[in-house]
């Protein structure tokens, strides 16, 4: 019989991203280009979904804390974790594809409008959150903390997601995450479906594989501290105090 | 016999103020420093007296912020580990030291508000319309980032690099304090209604005293 740290390690998860990633830029690049914004406006078939993934990935990282402050079981915190990590990797490639359209657009990279700031203010607080990780090796010490923060983090994802309702603001409305259909080519919405569909997928495959790796650090953490005791190695060896072998 | 809750609290703020009255570090060194950050403004951006008039305000809040933090982690920064268990052991409610801290924190930043304020008015040449409601707005940011402060302190009191730590999780979280302080006196400007900025600090200042409160046991369980 094989422990969980012994079976094989699933391949479905590559196969997924790579999949989700080849349906996304097919769909993004057969779509008719918007009549306005010509071939730029393609990005968004990566930032609307990044955008999406973030949201979802540090909603995931709150639900995963609070689960781990209630069962106190350390898979919690390593799901919660798992996805920090990929939600600050999407709002990073969120904030660049942002920063690559608006160059064009609006003739800056960077602008400050309450939406941008506040996206950039959430990739810091996140950024937060993985570095609060890496302040005690203690696996009980560091899921308790950081899942106190995870918690108290999430303030931040409404207020990016309202920022362009509650302020005047150069960023468009939400696309997709509003009460009303998406006012825009039937063509467009469902390729944009189909990217956000893709994403998902990405995100659980990202998450598998993430989790699992956090499995074995936390396994290797575990080992060290259990053969802690033996520091100076071969170098030191017990007294012999039966007087035999001198 | 074992004090009240209230009196536990009192400790904890009269044993904070001792300390800051032998090390003076909140009113010789950060409050200077504080100050000196707002002379250093003009030199950067130039000394057009339009242009400092404008920014002013906000500037007084994001130094009160940044140096802010600085106040409320300090005590943190200085207690050691034994120091830390001796006051587990006596059986003050940790509730008690957390709300203890944070008040002690919050008077501290209050006198570090007032007094920067009046370097910043006359400084930046500020008028002083709608300045009837600056004592409130104060009193509400010097709260919730006291009770910020402290609660971020308290989650990583224990770790490595936790001095610098603890202004890279506080910064961004107290983003809706700065926009409603800077926001109630832009409405305030306008002849607008402020009530949802005053709104927006009181519940930013409850939710993190609950979680404050609420976590503070397990925080000084994991040591």
């Amino acid at each position: 019989m094989t422990t969980p740290e012994q079976s094989p390690s699933p391949t479905w998860p590559w196969i997924a991203m790579a999949v989700a990633g080849l349906v996304t830029f097919v769909a993004a690049m057969t779509v008719s280009a918007d009549a306005v914004q010509g071939e730029l406006s393609r990005i968004m078939y990566v930032h609307v979904p990044a955008a999406w993934l973030a949201y979802l990935a540090f909603g995931v990282t709150m639900f995963a804390s609070a689960m781990y402050l209630w069962k106190k079981d350390l898979k919690w915190d390593r799901r919660a974790l798992a996805s920090a990590e990929i939600g600050v990797f999407f709002t990073g490639l969120l904030i660049g594809l942002g920063m690559i359209w608006g160059k064009p657009t609006w003739g800056v990279w960077w602008t400050w409008d309450a939406r941008l700031t506040l996206t950039a203010i959430m990739f810091f607080v996140y950024l937060g959150y993985l570095a609060l990780r890496r302040t005690t090796d203690d696996l009980r010490t560091r899921a308790k903390r950081s899942s106190i923060f995870g918690v108290l983090a999430i303030v931040q994802v409404p207020v990016v997601h309202f920022s362009v309702v509650w302020w005047r603001s150069l960023h468009q409305a939400p696309t997709l995450l509003r009460p009303e259909p998406p006012e825009m080519d039937t063509s467009m919405a469902v390729t944009l479906l189909i990217a956000v569909a893709s994403f998902t997928v990405m995100y659980v495959a990202m998450m598998v594989k993430r989790i699992e790796l956090a499995r074995l650090e936390d396994a290797v953490v575990i080992a060290d501290q259990t053969h802690s005791g033996a520091a100076a190695g071969d170098a030191v060896t017990a007294p012999n105090l039966s007087g035999r072998g001198m | 016999m074992r004090a009240t809750f209230p009196g536990q609290v009192r400790s904890i703020v009269r044993r904070d103020f001792i300390r800051e009255r032998r090390s003076g570090e909140v009113l010789w060194v950060t409050l200077p420093f504080g100050a000196i950050a707002l002379l250093l403004v003009p030199l950067a951006v130039g000394p057009d007296g339009p242009t400092l008039q404008t920014i002013g305000l906000g500037m007084f809040w994001v130094i009160v912020m940044l140096f802010g933090v600085l106040i409320a982690i300090r005590q943190t920064n200085a207690e050691t580990q034994p120091q830390r268990d001796v006051v587990s052991l006596t059986g003050i409610d940790p509730a008690a030291v957390y709300l203890g801290r944070a008040l002690a924190s919050f008077l501290l930043l209050l006198v570090f508000e007032v007094v920067l304020a009046l370097v910043t008015v006359a400084l930046y040449n500020i008028p002083l319309t709608g300045w009837g409601w600056m004592p409130l707005v104060m009193i509400l940011v010097g709260a919730g980032l006291a009770l910020l402060g402290t609660l971020a302190a308290g989650i990583v009191s224990t770790g490595r690099s936790s001095a610098a730590l603890v202004p890279l999780l506080v910064a961004p979280l107290s983003v809706p304090l700065l926009i409603s302080a800077t926001q109630t006196f832009e409405a305030l400007r306008l002849g607008r209604s402020i009530l949802m900025w005053i709104l927006m600090m009181i519940v930013v200042g409850l939710l993190v005293a609950i979680a404050g409160v609420l976590t503070a046991r397990p925080l000084q369980e994991s040591g």
